[in-house]
């Protein structure tokens, strides 16, 4: 029978055989050296001197003798490999223990070794040092940079004003809303250069039990912020997974995903205003299963603490006090619930279907409203303003349906894919006025419901080129009801087109451009343009293509 | 108001009861019997042809991907990650390959069984020897791996060899099929063995190729064909027309064959094959989605035809 191997035994051990000769040769060079440099040196060496040239020649051969071990050891590897690939090409049947062998040593997944082996003496390698394994046991590491310049035609407002849609309800967000950190989530864009952030990830797996992923987001003023740090269970049985520590919401379908990974440059009107920059990103423990049905089926719970922004806010003790709010609970303040469900419509196309739900038991919001009293005409003194503040405490609900297709073309570099994606949410706040400056109110309910959709598809027209177009409204209901009469307000909506080069699976330029119909007060309208070219690069280890 | 409030706790209620409902039926159907002692996912149809044959009669074959698609290039969805639910057996080419999707796929799948480092987890790059380890982790050279080239599925004889281990892995999780599968890899190696005369007979003086990507190496490294250049410089970087020339005025008073991937443009392999009067073909690396053990060797076939000096 014939034997195709690459290696033969042979070349290899002459190979080595070369090798022993001259690392044995330099020891003796370096005996020789130092023999011919101690007499040359003009005064007698001392004691400690000849120590330490003695400590140093040890040493040397004793890491020489290690690289040889190393190198022998390879050898008997090399060899062995072989013939255990010539037995088995030979088809002979593999003894029962070295099958085993196999087994134990080749279900783990090839990587690149995070360091090369040692070509030189390292000093971590002497036999002084303690045995390590060196930055074996790090975890993966990537990082994801991710600027823009941005212009529009309102001095660069346009990027903070999208967030800000009016809508009835905005939770402690309208408190500061005057005032200077308006975004502070991921800095403020404005007209010219920005740099949103640099997302740092890491990620590990713990120990049997647990994977483990730290997710850092650093903005353009320097500010580190933890986006995600979480735990979850490798090995739970029936399909079940539990997720605990700082994540992103699996509610929705974008609520998960960073910022890189969006089709767009920047987030859809509904969730920037019902959730707010960071999305649903909380504190808490998630529950998933994967049932055992004939096709994908995803359900889930999560128990959050509830510190959230605009949906499920709580206000600080001052606030507290003076509006007569009552106490913040105590969390888990928010739950969620989810379904996904993914037929099967053959192997090049995926589609997934989504119910979400999300409850925050408790909401606190501070409504103003002004008076002016006197005439305006009048003298300076006789005129005010006076803001009145009204107290609001109740829970807040959120419903979500998503749905997602995608279609792999099969060209080259995502030429002729297709990815379609649309979610509808749906906020609504139930709230009893707990203090008021009209007295007569306190205790009359009010419930806050503003809604938002956004669908956008994207395409593949060229190799490495993709082209999105996005329509994205929030307030097609946008009302306040009191029971009796409902106030609507009217929405705000966007169109959005980019253009995306992905240069290479690790960098991506992109040009975007939208045009903006945003409500900023009851009865005020912003309409501008805004432009966006960004680009986005990852370093590190290889990004994943999650669904 | 009242009425408003009452619709929708009953809304929420009904949301959760069906969610609890749904997992209580999944529970319910959970444990019904499989009818194949093995449940096997390969990620594409080389390595599902290799798991039909070496578990013919006692394995389920389910493949996550079809050979026309770039395996480097899928994304984790949903109906894989069902597949790999269940799974006692994944079966990936390895080596980073799939490193973009398989990963994520397998780690949403809560399936214990099958992640990295237990029985349920083999990659076939693992159990051979592999071309240009070693390599520089340098990303100016495009999307490497260090590891080595990862498409070991283009030569038989190694093909051959990762067989027989996953045979021996069939046999650790199916002790009962142990000798089925055994035997089920040695008449793949025979097989192989059996054609493998008339394929270096037929690829004698072959007088050698352009790929478009460093993908057939191993079938070339095997039968000594020469590999004139790529279409790529780099992997995963589109060439320029300037290349383009250049490998063109290169090769200009030699013979040859130019092969690319389905899901590689054809633009510059067609542009290459008329500057130079040769023939390009269009070929995947992997057999029909169907195939078994003979069908990927037929496939091979298809690749030694096309390299073979003309007769």
């Amino acid at each position: 029978m014939k034997c195709y191997n690459i290696n033969s035994g042979g070349t290899l051990t002459d190979g080595l055989a070369i090798r022993h000769r001259l690392t044995r040769g330099s020891e003796l060079q370096i005996a020789i050296a130092l023999a011919l440099l101690t007499p040359m040196t003009a005064f007698p060496a001392t004691d400690n001197e000849i120590a330490e040239l003695r400590a140093m020649v040890d040493q040397m051969k004793s890491q020489y003798e290690r690289r040889i071990q190393d190198l022998e050891s390879r050898l008997a590897k090399a060899e062995r490999d072989a013939t255990k690939a010539a037995t088995r090409s030979d088809a002979d049947e593999v003894p029962l223990e070295q099958a085993d062998r196999i087994a134990s040593t080749e279900s783990q997944p090839m990587t690149a070794p995070p360091v090369m082996p040692p070509a030189s003496p390292e000093s971590g390698k002497t036999g002084l040092g303690a045995l390590s394994s060196g930055n074996a046991f790090n975890p993966q590491i990537s990082v994801f940079l991710d600027g823009n310049y941005y212009h529009d035609g309102i001095d660069g407002e346009g990027a903070t004003l999208v967030g800000l849609a009016y809508q009835p309800s905005r939770g402690a967000d309208q408190v500061h809303d005057h005032e200077e950190d308006g975004d502070h989530a991921h800095g403020l864009t404005e007209n010219g250069f920005n740099f949103r952030e640099a997302e740092i990830a890491f990620s590990a797996t713990v120990d049997p039990y647990f994977d483990g992923s730290l997710f850092l987001a650093i903005d353009g003023d320097g500010t580190v912020e933890l986006e995600e740090g979480y735990f979850q269970t490798r090995s739970l049985p029936a399909g079940l997974r539990v997720k605990g520590g700082k994540f992103l919401s699996d509610f929705g379908y974008i609520n998960r995903q960073h910022p890189h990974q969006w089709d767009f440059v920047d987030q859809n009107l509904p969730y920037l205003n019902l959730l707010g920059p960071h999305g649903l990103q909380d504190t808490g423990l998630q529950l998933t299963w994967l049932p055992k049905l004939p096709f994908y089926t995803l359900l889930g719970v999560e128990g959050l603490q509830g510190n959230q922004e605009i949906f499920g806010a709580t206000l600080g003790d001052d606030d507290r006090a003076a509006l007569e709010l009552g106490d913040t609970d105590d969390g888990p303040r928010l739950w969620t619930a989810f379904a996904k469900v993914a037929p099967d419509i053959g192997i090049n196309h995926a589609l997934q279907l989504g119910l979400s739900y999300a409850n925050n038991n408790q909401h606190q919001e501070v409504q103003e409203h002004t008076h002016a009293h006197g005439d305006d005409d009048a003298q300076d003194d006789d005129y005010e303003i006076e803001i009145h503040r009204s107290g609001l405490a109740g829970d807040a609900r959120l419903w979500g349906v998503d749905l997602v297709y995608k279609y792999d073309g099969g060209g080259a570099h995502g030429h002729k894919s297709f990815k379609f994606q649309s979610e509808y949410l749906r906020s609504i706040k139930d709230m009893t006025i707990t203090s008021s400056v009209h007295p007569e109110i306190i205790g009359s309910r009010r419930t806050f419901t503003t809604d938002g959709l956004y669908a956008q598809a994207i395409y593949g027209f060229a190799p490495k080129w993709t082209a999105g177009l996005r329509y994205d409204v929030l307030g097609m209901t946008n009302e306040i009801s009191d029971g009796g009469k409902d106030a609507g307000f009217g929405s705000s909506d966007r169109w959005t087109f980019d253009v995306t080069w992905n240069l290479s699976e690790f960098s991506r330029l992109r040009a975007q451009y939208a045009h903006n119909d945003i409500l900023v007060a009851p009865g005020e309208r912003e309409r501008f343009d805004a432009f966006y070219l960004q680009f986005l690069v990852s370093m590190g280890s290889h990004g994943a293509h999650a669904f | 108001m009242f009425n408003a409030v009452d619709a929708r706790v009953v809304m929420v209620k009904g949301f959760v009861v069906s969610v609890l409902a749904g997992m209580l039926g999944g529970l319910l159907t959970f444990g019904a019997a499989q009818a194949a002692e093995l449940n096997v996912v390969a990620t594409n149809s080389s390595m599902g042809a290799l798991a039909r044959t070496v578990g013919a009669g006692r394995v389920q074959v389910t493949m996550l991907a079809s050979p026309d698609r770039d395996l480097h290039m899928l994304q984790a969805k949903p109906t894989m990650i069902r597949a790999l639910r269940d799974a006692d057996l994944v079966v990936a080419v390895g080596a980073e390959l799939e490193v973009g999707w398989l990963p994520v796929a397998i780690g949403s799948a809560a399936n214990p069984r099958i992640l990295p480092g237990q029985p349920g987890y083999f990659e076939a790059a693992a159990q051979v020897d592999l071309l240009e380890g070693g390599s520089p982790a340098d990303r100016t050279l495009g999307d490497v791996h260090p590891v080595g080239n990862p498409h070991v599925n283009m030569d038989p004889v190694r093909m051959a060899i990762v067989a027989s281990a996953m045979s021996e892995r069939m046999a650790q999780l199916d002790p009962a099929g142990g000798e089925t599968y055994r035997a089920n890899a040695r008449s793949f190696a025979a097989a192989v063995e059996q054609r493998m005369d008339a394929w270096q007979a037929r690829l004698a003086g072959a007088p050698g190729v352009v790929l478009y990507h460093r993908d057939a190496l191993y079938l070339l490294d095997r039968f000594g064909v020469q590999l004139l250049g790529t279409i790529e410089e780099i992997p995963g970087v589109p060439p320029t027309a300037q290349q383009i020339k250049t490998l063109s005025e290169k090769l200009r008073d030699r013979s040859g064959v130019i092969v690319y991937a389905p899901y590689a443009s054809a633009q510059a392999p067609e542009r290459l094959a008329k500057s130079l009067g040769w023939e390009a073909r269009r070929l995947s690396l992997d057999p029909p989605m169907g195939a078994d053990g003979s069908g990927y060797l037929d496939h091979i076939d298809l690749w030694v035809q096309t390299l073979a000096p003309a007769r």
